[in-house]
């Protein structure tokens, strides 16, 4: 196996009772890419990224991490990655400064190396609180850079960060991805879960998961030109429009509709039909050709209900 | 020497969120004195304040003396009713009004005695057993002893009884309990705060964090139950200076020995907790899985009643249960000066059961999510 | 205030639901208080029996054995006799026995001559659990021994009848079990209602619950009931299992024990719903409940240490306690009979503890929603 693959997993999967989390997937992330998982709640993400960092038993499968295999290797592997989970892992009743002493206890560093880190840490994502604050009193978006802190203490290589900026406000997740970026700069591999769009599109490449499968794999460019060979269209019916108009947009045969808010998103694949329904229910609506987003790729390959 | 980084990080951290919530730590260091100083004085094993009634004619005097003598006696209140022929006795008692009355003969006593038929009703509210029995006893001696005011030479009884009781020749009963309650004090608490450590890890979700460090299972479970067994020995002395110093129970035994048997015990009682956190997912189940340890724990202890009397089989449960052992040895120490044959069988028990408790906390003891 | 039924039944009703999902809460408030008194029932018996005596007699003639004989046959003790080139205290100190008899010499000879026979008795000072049990048979046998070697029966001794009411058969069981059930569902209640409200401070669900119109009395109203019915079908099986499996008789009215059954167990409830208000999370609800209900039930109760035999202080003191009323009212209906009447005093005791403690919850509810 190369030394620039991170994280190597080989029909992977993780059944609870009948239930089946995550469903025979492989896949492969390289060393130094952002590597996104895009799903819904309940899609497998964080239950495949806890397999990932040994913190579970997979039911099948194989999985290796910077060519350690993790049902041999955990402690080595687990020396190797930093791991931010979903839920909220500080202690909210201890301070900053007592919670990343205890995370670099848990990983057996030294108290001035712990320091040295910790300054250094808190340079790079910008934390400013002093540090004696007990942790229940920072706000959410702060909260995640401290765990972020924690997690990257023993300067991992590969970092898993499993929906980091869930319930944190836009300036706060901007800021956080700032970060991610620059951590992918300095060389980290950076796998990510999230069920936001726009935060997919920043990843090298993205995993789009449905039911514990991956319904695509690839970069977000790539996806969006591989499912949408064809023009798309956001239509945006006027006052005017008559009641039936959804539908006769859907029957007109120019291409697959899908609603989008008060909108349609439609893919022309036949120019032909989608004139003729232009000039028949003109002013009715008007149109603007628009470059696909990933929630369109999103939405075509695994369907409503995310995001 | 060196420590573990990993585990001396988890004292640090445990002993930090244990002790930073004032609430919490009065729990823990305070309020266990003030238990040990209600329960200390409150309890008492000895039949004391029997309200008597005797119901007698106005002007018996012989009955009149039967209730002098019994308030005289300090064990007795008398409780004077009203027109005593119309009442229902069995109503008296019901109502709690009094606790036994004693009827003598319509007649009245005096003459009663003279000829040689006099009869005596007592009636005592059974429904405490034990109690009603020292009841009956105290009042028959009270009886006696006013009747033999009476008659001129009084007869020396053909036995003499020399009643010593060793350890506690007053019969203060807080030397009696003080030791016990200690044991069952320090047993709730550590058994409590650990179970409850976990499963919070557990339920808030920071377990995750725990095991994704490369950590072994030891040491998270040494991180989780050290600072806890410290935090136990730190109880100890301040309880025991406690009953030192209100109580005047004595410490006749060895440190060492006091120091071994609480170490044990505590290690003992924090694996439970460990124990029952490995089955319980949230702390709400911890708590009832300390209910449920802890229930019969105490009632099992032999401080409340003396194991021995426990019908066989289910006296295997006292044997399993680690407090009856340490119990037993805190009031061999304290008060008998500590033999060494009792102090080595029953920490050697204690040790068999801490040991196995240990065995499969950390067998169930799961560094994995499920 | 007015207070909006519908309001707290759907808080009741989402609480139900919960306590449905959650088998461990409903086979702990079902299963747990049958369980427990089914083992303790049989496991406390108070009349010992057997207890261990050492006994060294160093007279050796007719009249020791037959003074030892008595304590054999009172069916209390079980004697072991011992030489005498071993210390009495050794026993004792070794945790061998729990007391030990020592026949002095001459014994049979002084009594023969009128004189007093002299015996001496060690006891185990430091286990208050045996010693005060045999301080009460000693009477007795002391006085059957004396009664058998007096020469001539005393004069003008009366006969004392004794009738033990409520419990002829000094059965101690009869006297534990209405006891135990008083302990067990007092606990559970106060247990589950604190935890359950401290886990919604604590996942922050309270706040949701408080930013609806809800009035704090409607949550308290909602929170409890369902708690309530779950404690009090848990007291159902107590209740069966102490008449079928102990045939404790029940000798009052079932109306009575049921409405003190409903004020006790509101009260355990309440007792719970204030510590959760207090301490707003689980780990410190648990140490509170435990401390607060745990020993007080088993010490300060009368469930075995009788508050009669209490310093005045603590006679007072344990007024504060719930179980210390019910206990009183459970013997009361199951041996006694007691009516409305007879239990009026504990009845409104309980009644005001209730008041004082749903008052003081909703209180410190109102300060806590109002900043």
């Amino acid at each position: 196996m190369s030394a620039d693959v991170a994280v190597n997993v080989e029909n992977l999967t993780i059944a609870f009772g009948a239930f089946k989390a995550v469903d025979d997937i492989s896949f492969c992330v390289e060393a130094g890419e952002i590597f996104g998982f895009l799903g819904a709640n309940g899609a497998g993400k964080t239950t495949c990224i806890r397999a990932i960092c040994g913190l579970l038993s997979p039911t099948a499968g194989k999985i290796t991490v910077a060519g350690r295999n993790v049902a041999d290797d955990l402690m080595a592997i687990k020396t190797l990655v930093g791991y931010m989970s979903q839920r909220f892992t500080l202690y909210p009743d201890l301070t900053v400064r007592e919670n990343i002493a205890f995370a670099g206890a848990l990983r057996k560093m030294p108290a001035r190396r712990i320091l040295a880190r910790s300054k250094e840490l808190f340079r790079f994502t910008g934390f400013s609180y002093p540090q004696d604050t007990l942790v229940q009193n920072l706000s959410g978006g702060v909260k995640q850079e401290v765990a972020l802190c924690a997690s990257l203490l023993h300067d991992p290589a590969i970092i898993f960060l499993d929906e980091p900026t869930a319930g944190v406000s836009p300036a706060s997740r901007a800021r956080f991805w700032n970060l991610i970026k620059q951590l992918s700069a300095a060389g980290k591999t950076v796998f990510v879960t999230t069920h936001y769009m726009d935060e997919a599109e920043q990843c090298g490449r993205v995993s789009l998961m449905q039911t514990g499968r991956i319904a695509a794999l690839d970069t977000p460019q790539n996806l969006k030109a591989a499912n949408f060979p064809h023009p798309l269209y956001e239509i945006s019916p006027s006052p005017a429009a008559e009641s039936d108009f959804a539908a006769a947009l859907a029957a007109s045969g120019a291409g697959p509709v899908r609603p989008w808010g008060l909108r349609y998103h439609l893919e022309e694949q036949n120019a032909d039909l989608w004139r003729k329904f232009s000039a028949e229910r003109a002013g009715q609506f008007s149109q603007r050709r628009i470059a696909p987003t990933l929630e369109d790729v999103f939405l075509k390959l695994v369907g409503g209900g995310a995001a | 020497m060196k420590l573990n980084p990993a585990i001396v990080g988890f004292i640090k951290k445990e002993l930090t969120q244990a002790l930073r919530d004032p609430r919490l730590a009065t729990l823990i260091f305070l309020v266990p004195v003030i238990q040990l100083t209600i329960f200390g004085l409150a309890i008492s094993s000895e039949v004391k304040n029997i309200s008597l009634t005797v119901v007698s004619r106005p002007g018996d005097y012989l009955a009149r003396r039967i209730e002098e003598r019994a308030v005289a006696s300090g064990w007795f209140s008398a409780v004077r009713i009203d027109s005593p022929a119309a009442q229902d006795y069995a109503t008296l008692l019901r109502e709690k009004r009094t606790e036994a009355v004693v009827a003598v003969a319509p007649e009245g006593l005096r003459r009663a005695l003279e000829r040689g038929n006099a009869k005596i009703q007592l009636l005592i509210d059974a429904a405490n057993a034990s109690r009603a029995r020292q009841v009956e006893a105290y009042v028959k001696n009270v009886i006696a002893r006013a009747l033999a005011d009476n008659s001129q030479a009084p007869p020396l009884p053909p036995v003499k009884l020399d009643l010593r009781v060793l350890y506690n020749p007053s019969l203060e009963s807080a030397i009696f309990l003080v030791p016990g309650i200690m044991a069952m004090i320090l047993c709730i608490i550590t058994v409590i705060v650990t179970s409850m450590a976990i499963a919070r890890e557990r339920e808030t979700g920071t377990f995750e964090t725990l095991i994704s460090a490369p950590v072994s299972t030891g040491e998270i479970l040494a991180g989780k139950t050290v600072p806890y067994i410290l935090l136990g020995l730190a109880e100890i002395p301040i309880i025991i200076a406690a009953a030192v110093t209100l109580f005047g129970v004595p410490l006749r035994g060895s440190l060492f020995q006091l120091a071994g048997a609480g170490f044990v015990f505590v290690s003992t009682t924090v694996m439970v907790g460990v124990l029952i956190s490995t089955f319980a997912q949230n702390q709400q189940q911890a708590m009832m899985g300390g209910f449920i340890f802890l229930f019969p724990a105490l009632l099992l202890s032999g401080v409340m009643f003396p194991v021995e009397n426990i019908p066989a089989g289910w006296r295997l449960l006292a044997y399993l249960n680690p407090l009856m052992y340490f119990a037993k040895l805190l009031r061999n120490i304290m008060l008998k000066g500590g033999d060494w044959g009792v102090f080595w069988t029953n920490i050697g028990a204690l040790c068999a059961i801490g040991a196995a408790i240990a065995a499969v906390s950390a067998a169930r003891f799961k560094t994995r999510l499920n | 205030m007015n207070f909006n039924a519908a309001r707290a039944l759907a808080i009741a009703l989402k609480e139900v639901r919960h306590i449905l999902r959650d088998p461990f809460t409903l086979a702990l408030g079902l299963g747990l208080p049958l369980l427990l008194l089914l083992m303790f029932g049989f496991i406390i018996d108070l009349n010992y029996g057997d207890i261990g005596l050492k006994v060294q007699d160093q007279d050796h003639t007719r009249l020791s054995r037959e003074f030892a004989r008595t304590f054999s046959s009172s069916g209390y003790f079980r004697l072991e006799p011992f030489s005498s080139e071993i210390a009495p205290v050794s026993w004792l100190d070794s945790e061998k026995a729990s007391g030990v008899l020592v026949i002095k010499e001459n014994f049979g000879r002084h009594i023969k001559s009128g004189r007093q026979g002299e015996a001496q008795l060690l006891l185990d000072g430091a286990d208050n659990s045996k010693t005060g049990v045999v301080l009460s048979y000693l009477a007795g046998i002391m006085d059957a021994a004396n009664r058998k070697f007096a020469q001539t029966p005393p004069r003008n001794s009366p006969e004392i009848r004794t009738r033990f009411l409520f419990n002829q058969e000094l059965s101690s069981r009869w006297f534990i079990v209405p006891a135990l059930a008083t302990v067990i569902i007092g606990l559970l209640g106060v247990l589950l209602t604190a935890m359950t409200v401290a886990r919604e401070w604590e996942n922050g669900s309270m706040e949701l619950l408080l930013s609806t119109p809800v009035r704090p009395l409607e949550i308290v109203a909602g929170k409890l009931l369902p708690y309530f019915a779950l404690s009090l079908t848990g007291t159902v099986t107590v209740y069966l299992a102490a008449r079928l499996v102990f045939g404790v008789p029940f000798n009052g009215s079932r109306i009575v024990y049921w409405t003190a059954c409903s004020v006790f167990i509101t009260a355990a409830l309440a007792q719970g719903l204030l510590i959760s208000v207090v301490a707003r999370q689980q780990r410190l609800a648990m140490q509170l409940s435990m401390i607060s209900g745990l020993l007080p039930a088993f010490l300060l109760s009368g469930f075995i240490f009788p508050v009669e035999s209490m310093p005045v202080f603590f006679r007072y003191f344990t007024m504060i306690l719930s179980p210390r009323w019910f206990m009183e009212i459970s013997r009361g209906v199951f041996l006694k009979g007691a009516g409305f009447m007879e239990l009026a005093r504990p009845l409104s005791a309980l009644l005001a503890i209730n008041t004082v403690l749903i008052t003081l919850a909703v209180k410190k509810f109102k300060t806590d929603i109002e900043p």
